[in-house]
């Protein structure tokens, strides 16, 4: 498997759209996490401070930006949102090769089907994860400068959370990357699958519960506990919260980190087996 | 055989061990669309096989099942003493599937060494394959920008890589201009000296005649026809018209046998002859004094074969 893992990262990093989706989704983690938040909070509009508790303005809002925020920040902001640029990561390295028809090519070269399989998506987790560890460098940069810029003394978060908040955004990003590979897989070719997954990621699952929703919380909230992007927020939600003055924040998830991540855990394997699945007994026709 | 019209194995001085033997190998899609029938192929050691068929006989499906891109219905594939697809299979195999398929937005180099990395094998093979298709010159280049005559040499390169035993090659002239196709031509013409093994398939007769020391015909998915292409032909007849007739026969019959001589009637007589003795076979009519009106060999082209095996065009 390490030389299919090799020859897919060597793709992997030459491939000009992979890297224009990680730099796009690194700028926006810098732009919309940071920049244009920190210049709305240090300039804010006129009337901003109304609906906010007396004596409360824009700029009591900075300390999320601040470096002891940095793991809370990131997982509250990208810990579901970024899973959609993981799913198209996912998408592209399966689903073009059957667009280019590689597919025949891959596996006709010397190991069998499985082999070959296994090697792509162990590359795919790589790239994932340095997409995780370049969002938190990223915000970590920008929580610095932030607080250089205020004049503010802000530690980091201690090297065991920060840790735990990378394998945590590394699950959560891991399954929907494994997701849209599954669906390339099925569907064999790529635009099918990021309709379809950016259509559940966006819209799906939050239509049906916000339609259930209707029938009471004590009914919808053990049914979505099974679900995903449920379990996606359970894990961000496990890390906290910015808590301000005066505002009274989210309520507490209905399950815990422990639920979330044998969930993830369990979309992660059962997803992956469908692609082995797939891969394994269907014809490679293209 | 009992599904073949004609079905020789190869001359005793090219047989080899089988590189590629399929038993009953079938291919049925759905309930009703039969791509391979019962196939039945053998493919010996230093041969270089010609799969010869009409668009939509079964040439592809059955290279695609004997590489394992396509599971078969029912039946047995060995290739290189292994199932298809197979690692101890694949390593043996360098394959073109129709159009040859690799990576864009990479340069023809870069995809070969990544397909060097998935095989095992020395980078140093890569200049050297690319050196051996003449690609060198545009071997930095983005593969998105090669003509289709530089990406079925890549794709060539791309099969040579391993150094394989067996070469299996579908259609690999398709779409060049006659210059590339001589020159894959050429290029397999001599790949397939020595011990390595080629099984090309195509619907272009011309090809197949120039290139291959075996051919098996392919028609709805079974094997009509296999043997070398002199095998194919038959034998050559000569023609013969003389008057009188009478007169002709007799002499005919003397020279050559009655039961090689057939009547076609207006004074015309088919001999099955060498041209060896067309002279001497004038000499003895002139002779008896016959006059010779007419006198030729009949050779029946790859192309009359084919059509007359499978009831098409296809191809020509």
């Amino acid at each position: 498997m390490y030389a299919a893992l090799r020859g897919e990262l060597f793709k992997a990093v030459r491939r000009p759209g992979i890297w224009v989706l990680v730099g796009l989704f690194l700028a926006l983690a810098v732009l919309l996490g940071y920049a244009i938040t920190y210049l709305i909070y240090t300039h804010p509009p006129a009337n901003s401070s109304q609906g906010l508790p007396p004596g409360m303005t824009l700029a009591d809002f900075k300390i999320a930006l601040y470096p002891e925020n940095v793991v809370k920040q990131t997982m509250s902001q990208w810990g579901v949102l970024g899973g959609v640029f993981a799913l198209i990561v996912g998408v592209l390295l399966q689903g073009s090769e059957y667009g280019w028809g590689t597919i025949k090519t891959l596996y006709t070269q010397r190991y069998g089907r499985l082999t070959m399989l296994f090697g792509k998506l162990a590359a795919m987790f790589v790239v994932v994860l340095a997409i995780v560890i370049g969002l938190f460098a990223v915000d970590a940069a920008s929580s610095w400068i932030v607080a250089q810029l205020d004049g503010k003394t802000s530690s980091f978060p201690s090297a065991d959370v920060i840790f735990k908040a990378i394998a945590a955004t590394f699950l959560i990003f891991s399954f929907w990357a494994v997701f849209g590979f599954a669906l390339a897989t099925a569907f064999r070719q790529s635009a099918l699958a990021i309709g379809l997954g950016l259509a559940y990621a966006l819209v799906i699952e939050l239509l049906i519960f916000g339609l259930l929703a209707g029938l009471g919380a004590s009914i919808v909230r053990p049914i979505q506990q099974w679900f995903p992007i449920a379990n996606s927020g359970y894990l961000s939600a496990a890390f906290g919260q910015v808590r301000f003055r005066g505002i009274q924040g989210q309520p507490a998830p209905y399950a815990d980190a422990t639920h979330a991540v044998v969930m993830l855990l369990l979309y992660v394997v059962a997803f992956t087996a469908l692609s082995a699945w797939l891969t394994r007994t269907r014809d490679v026709t293209s | 055989m009992t599904d073949t019209a004609i079905r020789r194995p190869p001359a005793a001085s090219v047989i080899g061990d089988k590189v590629v033997e399929t038993q009953g190998l079938s291919k049925i899609y759905g309930k009703s669309i039969t791509a391979v029938d019962r196939l039945d192929l053998s493919v010996y050691r230093g041969e270089v096989y010609g799969f010869l068929g009409p668009n939509g006989a079964g040439k592809t499906t059955t290279i695609r099942m004997l590489l394992g891109l396509i599971h078969p219905t029912s039946g047995t594939a060995k290739v290189m003493g292994a199932p298809p697809g197979t690692p101890a299979s694949l390593i043996k195999v360098g394959a073109i599937v129709e159009t040859p398929a690799f990576y864009p937005y990479m340069s023809g180099r870069d995809n070969l060494r990544l397909l060097a990395m998935y095989c095992g094998v020395s980078m140093t093979r890569v200049d050297a394959t690319l050196e051996q298709v003449e690609l060198t010159p545009r071997a930095g280049h983005k593969f998105s920008t090669y003509s289709l005559g530089m990406k079925q040499r890549l794709g060539i390169a791309a099969a040579l890589l391993k150094e394989p035993d067996l070469l299996i090659l579908d259609e690999p002239t398709n779409g060049l201009d006659p210059q590339g196709m001589a020159d894959v031509r050429n290029l397999i013409i001599e790949l397939g000296k020595g011990q390595r093994t080629v099984l090309i398939s195509s619907h272009l007769l011309s090809e197949v005649e120039l290139m291959c020391t075996r051919v098996g015909v392919i028609k709805k998915g079974k094997i009509v026809a296999e043997g070398t292409i002199d095998e194919l032909r038959g034998a050559a007849t000569l023609t013969v018209r003389g008057t009188p007739a009478d007169l002709a026969k007799t002499v005919l019959v003397q020279d050559v046998g009655a039961e090689n001589v057939t009547e076609l009637g207006d004074g015309s007589f088919s001999l099955k002859v060498g041209a060896q003795r067309t002279a001497e076979i004038n000499q003895h009519l002139v002779q008896a004094g016959v006059a010779v009106t007419d006198l030729h060999m009949d050779e029946r082209s790859l192309e009359d074969i084919f059509m007359e095996l499978t009831g098409t065009e296809g191809g020509l």
